[in-house]
């Protein structure tokens, strides 16, 4: 049941993120806290929420580029680590982590599903100009739609496919590497730094280095200086 | 006044669109890029979005079909850019049905704008705006809770259908006039200001990270995070690519708690 339901949400993420509305539904920071309260673990997906929207914060389609897939590389990390979490006992950061290391790959192999995305959809533009030549008007604007049907089909598959190998690995190497648990969480550390670094890098912007740096220099000493860290 | 446009004048085509109608328009062009393809682009998803409105237009089969088949043709831009166009689109197509305009005038319309607002959609949605709330929404998850998603998210998107609602009422409204209105806004000015707020946000939530690894870690886990934060960023732009960067900062921080060997975590 929880394979079909993460199916359903990465399918409809992936239609969001392209086809229809986006509205910043998929995007990571919405998708993994659904996606985990969805299998029964909000707070693992919230874990994993922030770090993954500011990884892929410059995957956006500009003109015919094609970005990493990162809607359906959250579901599969998130559903990999809620799943993984269920036999670990929950989702910690070194499960994050292990999701985020074999799950992330597939936002690239995403990328390349796109690409047959938009060929399938040649073959659609075509058939609708043949509707219109021949007068069927309403068949001709109806083929749109249809154009949504292989992202959620191609999403819907890979993501429980991607979750289903996180959650068979996770808890059996950890079982079987339980010292490898302390050195987990400070990858995942590294990961989360990586991850705002990224976002920073996608913004564009020619002040961006003196801003980022200077904003984490700043929280950084006023954080140690308060004696409370958040 | 051309023969065809004057036999749909006296069969009473409305000279207007009826406002549900373009409601159902713009509720269409929600779904613009459903069928993206490299050959016609958006073009299936236009066609796709107007043909609410062709019908209301053109009650005669052939000259719906005719101007199905023009907004059929090559079509890309920012798709909530877009929405100016298709309102502009319609614009034009009531002239066109009344025999005020020539038929081939929409598409001029479009051609001519697609390109300009396509730029001004990619720069100001997709690098500033969206990744703006997304910088903001992540700071807020990590200091607030899942809450703070919810509002930011519910921000963006207030102003980004109010942006897109009012591209497509002003496309339909004023047709040609409408690049004035869209150079009121400002939005490349906006969008710098925002890429360098987005990425002081991104600063700020590294700090907030690097300072909880160092509540839970201690001063290791903090100068992992700092140095993954600040070496990564210059690696970034120096072309790294991303995915592999960031397997080499996990894997790093894996090797440094591996090799310190008594590294201590308290939470």
């Amino acid at each position: 049941m929880g394979y079909l339901l993460l199916g359903l949400i990465a399918g409809l993420a992936a239609v969001e993120r392209k086809g229809f509305l986006q509205a910043m539904l998929s995007r990571p920071i919405a998708l993994a806290p659904v996606a985990g309260w969805a299998l029964g673990d909000a707070q693992g997906g919230l874990l994993l929420a922030p770090p993954l929207e500011l990884l892929w914060l410059g995957s956006v389609n500009l003109g015919a580029a094609l970005p990493a897939h990162e809607a359906l590389g959250t579901a599969a990390i998130t559903g990999g680590a809620v799943l993984a979490g269920r036999a670990a006992g929950g989702v910690s950061p070194e499960v994050a982590l292990l999701a985020v290391l074999i799950c992330a790959p597939l936002a690239l192999l995403g990328r390349k599903a796109d690409r047959l995305v938009e060929i399938w959809n040649e073959r659609l533009a075509r058939r609708a100009e043949a509707e219109l030549a021949v007068g069927h008007v309403r068949a001709a604007v109806r083929t749109n739609v249809y154009g949504l049907a292989l992202p959620f089909a191609i999403a819907a598959v890979l993501a429980p496919i991607g979750a289903a190998v996180a959650a068979a690995i996770i808890p059996a190497f950890l079982a079987a590497l339980p010292g490898a648990a302390t050195p987990l969480r400070l990858g995942f550390v590294a990961f989360a730094g990586i991850a705002c670094a990224s976002g920073a890098k996608a913004l564009r912007a020619r002040q961006a280095p003196t801003f980022f740096y200077a904003t984490f220099a700043a929280v950084l000493v006023l954080g140690v200086a308060a004696g409370r860290l958040p | 006044m051309s023969g065809a446009a004057g036999r749909e004048a006296a069969m009473g085509a409305p000279a207007r669109v009826p406002a549900l109608t373009l409601l159902r328009v713009f509720w269409r062009t929600l779904f613009l890029q459903a069928a993206w393809n490299r050959r016609g682009m958006q073009n299936l998803g236009f066609a796709y979005a107007i043909d609410p409105a062709l019908r209301a237009l053109y009650s005669d089969p052939a000259r719906r079909a005719a101007a199905l088949a023009r907004h059929l043709g090559f079509f890309n831009c920012h798709p909530y850019m877009a929405a100016a166009i298709v309102g502009g689109a319609i614009h034009h197509e009531e002239r066109v049905a009344a025999g005020e305009e020539p038929e081939q005038l929409p598409n001029q319309y479009k051609s001519t704008l697609q390109g300009p607002l396509a730029a001004i959609g990619d720069g100001f949605f997709w690098t500033a705006l969206r990744p703006f709330f997304g910088a903001l929404a992540a700071l807020g998850a990590l200091l607030f809770g899942g809450a703070a998603i919810v509002v930011a998210l519910v921000i963006y998107n207030v102003l980004h259908f109010a942006l897109r609602a009012g591209l497509f009422h002003a496309g339909y409204e004023h047709g040609d006039a409408l690049v004035p209105q869209i150079a009121r806004l400002s939005l490349p000015l906006t969008a710098d200001r925002l890429r360098a707020a987005g990425a002081a946000l991104c600063g700020a939530a590294a700090a907030v990270v690097a300072l909880r690894a160092g509540a839970g870690g201690g001063a290791p886990a903090l100068a992992v995070a700092a140095l993954a934060a600040t070496a990564g960023y210059a690696a970034l732009a120096r072309g790294a690519r991303l995915l592999p960067t960031a397997y080499v900062a996990a894997l790093a921080g894996i090797c440094a708690a591996a090799v310190a060997g008594h590294f201590h975590w308290s939470s």
